[in-house]
């Protein structure tokens, strides 16, 4: 019976290092080895290594990460000139991409590996077993019960077994040579096979996520009111691919942004976010609506498309003195703060015969209201939108080579004309003759696109792992026996003495419960059953 | 839609009724608590069946309180989503009135399991009812004080710091995943807020099992040697029992160490699949509302160390030598990075999460 039960231990326990290590001598380098080996994947290891893994992640909670906030972690750099890069160093900007967070995380994936693989067979062994014997003495177990029956042992011990059975217990009758019925069961193999379930699937996890991160890419693009976007590299704003990443992988579809709306509440919160777009989902495909919203991407072939941001986008006309148009557009106008108050520039490069080049820098205010530090906007919606433009002359240096920011325009060489306040509709004549005009207002969004190959694999683990887990904790491994000893020979008036004993190898509550309704089928209170029960 | 203001203060009256039904059944358990030691200390016959019955009186009256402070909250918490056109949990104070009710939800439902199944197996003339004393028939009640405590500072830190203004979600709350993603992590949040708290208890127990006095003495006390061997909680012997008898305190009318383990055990197994569920749920709606599935925002993080700490506790219940205390300390600490996920990143760490609403 001991045997038995230490068995059980090995394979309930969670743990696979035997359950009193052999402190022998470290003789050869392989003795070592398994030595090692046994501590990896030992239960003390696993703790430590959740327990470092956790306070691991707090300096990620706590010190800006470039993942993040990347502003951040340079305007910290520059605060710390001498910590800063100490602190880069050791990846505490990056902590969950750092290589000693990486080591605890496949130490612990390593650990868990060693421990399922001896648990997976003796599982699997444990599956196909019979329940083990009846121990002998089952009084001595804290859940027993005895009475006396008329019945044969072997007729109880029948209908007990017929009852588990109806039950799914797995239950076998036994006979000893001494005459005694005896009938084993068990049930809840689910736990243990939960367990494993929830452990492999947090392997299929890290297998999800590296696909994901070899094979993914991630890219954002501002797109214009009626302009189009293609899956092309060259197409995005910022690109940024894996490590295993190429080209052929750009599934080829495209859309056009229609129109986009944005509504507020009258505090200035945003209240909804409407892109409509239209797409295909391949350049021979049928064009296809869509609203893409926050909480609400766009799904194609390959790729999701998420929409992350939007600001306004001015119409624009800029002719030259001889009214020849020079420039017609949507000039998108980036936000500078929560009511966007909003930022944008024109450049051209020629304004034709000796003119040379013409820029413009604006600033936007949807809901313009002059303060004595001038124009601010009041509100993010279309109140009472101001356009704020000043006209430069001189080299806007567009020849140079140097990449150059659409956003942006560096004044520093150029000869400010002039400055003008319009409303939509209005035009200002520059003192060199040229003409803008602000022609309308509408807005521009930026989108996200993500390809993560790692995604059904890793949804797919998560199931498992909420499954797995309900087993593991929310099944009990438990066993029940009943000894029949029939009365001894030639007595006429002895009795079949009944002793009946459930083991939970697991302490979720309940199980009780569940002895007495068992009890109640197969207990005491049938015909001819004598009422010395004992607790 | 604008939110009905007047329904809202509705809401903010019941939630004050509520908060002052809590507080009271606090001092009636803690009152019955009292009286029940102090009959059982005394031991003189006379004396202790009235001042039994008289901490039982207590003890019912604040059950009954509890029971009407629920409905209180409940109707706060309705009243709440009809004045806002919305499920009542957009901002940390309605998230706050959502933890406590789980939490008074699990109590009493602890409280009602043990007398209905009694009653059920008598009134069912079950002919095995007396295997019903296999069963410890611990109260409930006595965890009551405890309970209530922390649902009434919880609620009075929520209807004062962290109270909100009635008002719509903002866009990126704005998806029916609100109501998988945040439900669990309220549900998974209120377990183990009772989970903590019966470990405490459990820690408090057990040493006074052991014969050391309570945590107040700890430091003096740990430089001698402890009194007896320490001993893994399977239960006091019957000498133990004779001796723990002979003695009194505050700590004996609690369940047994034993008893409490198990109960705390019970309730996490239940709250860490909800949990894991949580953050799951949290990362499918992540990926359609932030395009990834997982960012280590703040909050991700921080749940993600409250998920690690209650795996541990988990492991460490399975091993020698972590089983008991260690466990319990473990369990612990996990529930204060779940305070630490909740408090601190809310208000303290800016993240993606940031929908505190206080302002």
């Amino acid at each position: 019976m001991s045997d038995t039960v230490l068995d059980d231990d090995r394979t309930t326990a969670l743990s696979t290092q035997p359950d009193a290590p052999v402190r022998a001598p470290v003789r050869t380098p392989l003795a070592a080895l398994r030595q090692l080996w046994r501590q990896l994947t030992s239960m003390r290891t696993a703790l430590l290594l959740l327990a470092l893994l956790a306070l691991a992640a707090i300096p990620g909670t706590v010190i800006p990460q470039r993942g993040l906030d990347p502003v951040k972690v340079n305007s910290f750099l520059a605060a710390h000139p001498h910590l800063g890069p100490l602190m880069d160093k050791l990846s505490l900007f990056d902590v969950f991409a750092a290589p000693w967070f990486a080591a605890i995380y496949l130490l612990l994936a390593l650990s868990l590996v060693g421990c399922l693989v001896p648990r997976i067979r003796l599982h699997a062994r444990a599956l196909r077993r019979r329940p083990p014997n009846a121990p002998r003495n089952l009084t001595r177990l804290t859940a027993s019960t005895q009475w006396d029956s008329d019945e044969p042992a072997a007729d109880v011990a029948a209908r007990v077994h017929q009852v588990l059975r109806g039950m799914h217990w797995r239950a076998d009758v036994r006979e000893e040579p001494d005459g005694v019925v005896t009938v084993a069961a068990e049930k809840g193999y689910l736990r243990e096979t939960g367990n494993l379930v929830f452990h492999v699937a947090l392997l299929l996890l890290l297998v999800g996520i590296a696909l994901s991160g070899l094979y993914g890419y991630k890219g954002t693009v501002l797109v214009g009111p009626g302009q189009g976007f293609a899956n092309a590299r060259l197409d995005y704003d910022v690109f940024e691919p894996s490590r295993l990443f190429s080209n052929s992988q750009l599934s080829p579809f495209s859309f056009s942004l229609q129109n986009f709306t944005a509504t507020y509440q009258s505090n200035g919160e945003p209240t909804a976010f409407n892109a409509y777009v239209s797409y295909k989902s391949s350049p021979s495909a049928v064009a296809r609506p869509f609203d893409i919203r926050v909480n609400h991407p766009l799904n194609v072939k390959g790729a999701k498309i998420f929409l992350v941001g939007h600001g306004y986008s001015l119409l624009l006309k800029v002719t030259n003195r001889k009214g020849q148009v020079e420039y017609d557009g949507q000039t998108p106008f980036l936000p500078d703060n929560s009511q966007f108050a909003s930022h944008g520039v024109v450049k051209i490069p020629s304004l034709g015969g000796k003119d040379g080049q013409l820029g413009l820098t604006g600033e936007f205010y949807p809901t313009a209201v002059p303060t004595t530090a001038g124009l601010v906007s009041t509100y993010p919606g279309l109140d009472n939108p101001m356009l704020s433009l000043a006209a430069w002359r001189g080299n806007l240096g567009l020849n140079s080579g140097v990449p150059q920011s659409d956003y942006s325009l560096p004044v520093g060489g150029l000869k400010n004309i002039g400055v003008k306040d319009l409303t939509k509709g209005e035009s200002w004549k520059l003192p060199d003759g040229a003409t803008v005009t602000f022609e309308g207002i509408d807005q521009w969004a930026t989108f996200q696109v993500a390809h993560e190959p790692g995604k059904r694999t890793v949804l797919a683990a998560a199931v498992l792992i909420i499954a797995g887990l309900l087993g593991s904790l929310r099944v009990r491994r438990r066993r029940f026996w009943i000894r029949a000893v029939p009365a001894a020979a030639g007595d006429p008036a002895g009795r079949t003495v009944v002793t009946a004993a459930g083991l939970a190898r697991s302490d979720v509550g309940g199980f009780v419960d569940e002895l007495d309704d068992l009890m109640a089928q197969i207990g005491p209170s049938r015909a001819g059953d004598a009422g010395t029960e004992r607790d | 839609m604008a939110p009905n203001l007047h329904l809202a203060h509705v809401s903010d009256v019941l939630l004050t009724w509520t908060v002052f039904c809590y507080a009271f059944a606090m001092l009636g358990y803690a009152a019955e608590f009292a009286a029940t030691r102090r009959s059982m200390a005394r031991r003189d016959a006379s004396g202790l069946f009235a001042r039994y019955l008289s901490g039982v009186r207590l003890g019912r009256a604040a059950v009954a309180l509890t029971v009407i402070g629920f409905g209180f909250h409940i109707a706060s918490v309705t009243t709440r989503g009809l004045a806002v056109h919305r499920v009542p949990w957009g901002n940390m104070y309605e998230f706050s009135c959502m933890v406590t009710l789980v939490a008074v939800a699990i109590y009493l439902a602890l409280l009602m399991s043990q007398p209905l199944k009694r009653i059920a197996a008598t009134a069912l003339r079950r002919p095995n009812a007396h295997l019903i004393s296999w069963r410890s028939r611990e109260s409930v009640r006595y965890l009551g004080a405890f309970m209530m405590a922390p649902v009434v500072l919880y609620l009075g830190l929520a209807g004062t710091v962290l109270y909100a203004a009635p008002g719509p979600l903002v866009p990126a709350l704005d998806s029916y995943w609100i109501k998988i993603h945040v439900v669990a992590a309220i549900t998974a949040t209120g377990a183990f807020m009772v989970s903590g708290v019966v470990t405490a208890l459990y820690l408090l127990k057990e040493r006074w099992e052991r014969g050391l006095p309570p945590l107040r003495l700890a430091l003096r006390r740990r430089v001698q040697a402890p009194l007896r061997p320490q001993r893994v909680s399977v239960g006091p012997g019957t000498a133990a029992v004779a001796e723990m008898n002979a003695r009194s305190g505050l700590m004996q009318s609690l369940p047994s160490a034993a008893s409490l383990d198990r109960l705390a055990y019970r309730i996490i197994t239940f709250a860490f699949p909800v949990w894991t569920f949580a953050i799951i749920a949290g990362a499918i709606w992540a990926e359609q509302a932030w395009s990834r599935y997982w960012g280590w925002d703040p909050k991700e993080t921080w749940s993600f160390i409250t998920w690690l700490g209650y795996a541990a506790y988990l492991h460490a219940r399975a091993t020698a030598g972590w089983r008991g205390r260690k466990a319990a300390m473990l369990s612990l600490i996990a529930f204060a990075c779940l305070m630490v996920d909740y408090y601190v990143v809310n208000t303290v760490i800016t993240g993606l999460h940031s929908y505190a609403g206080i302002s």
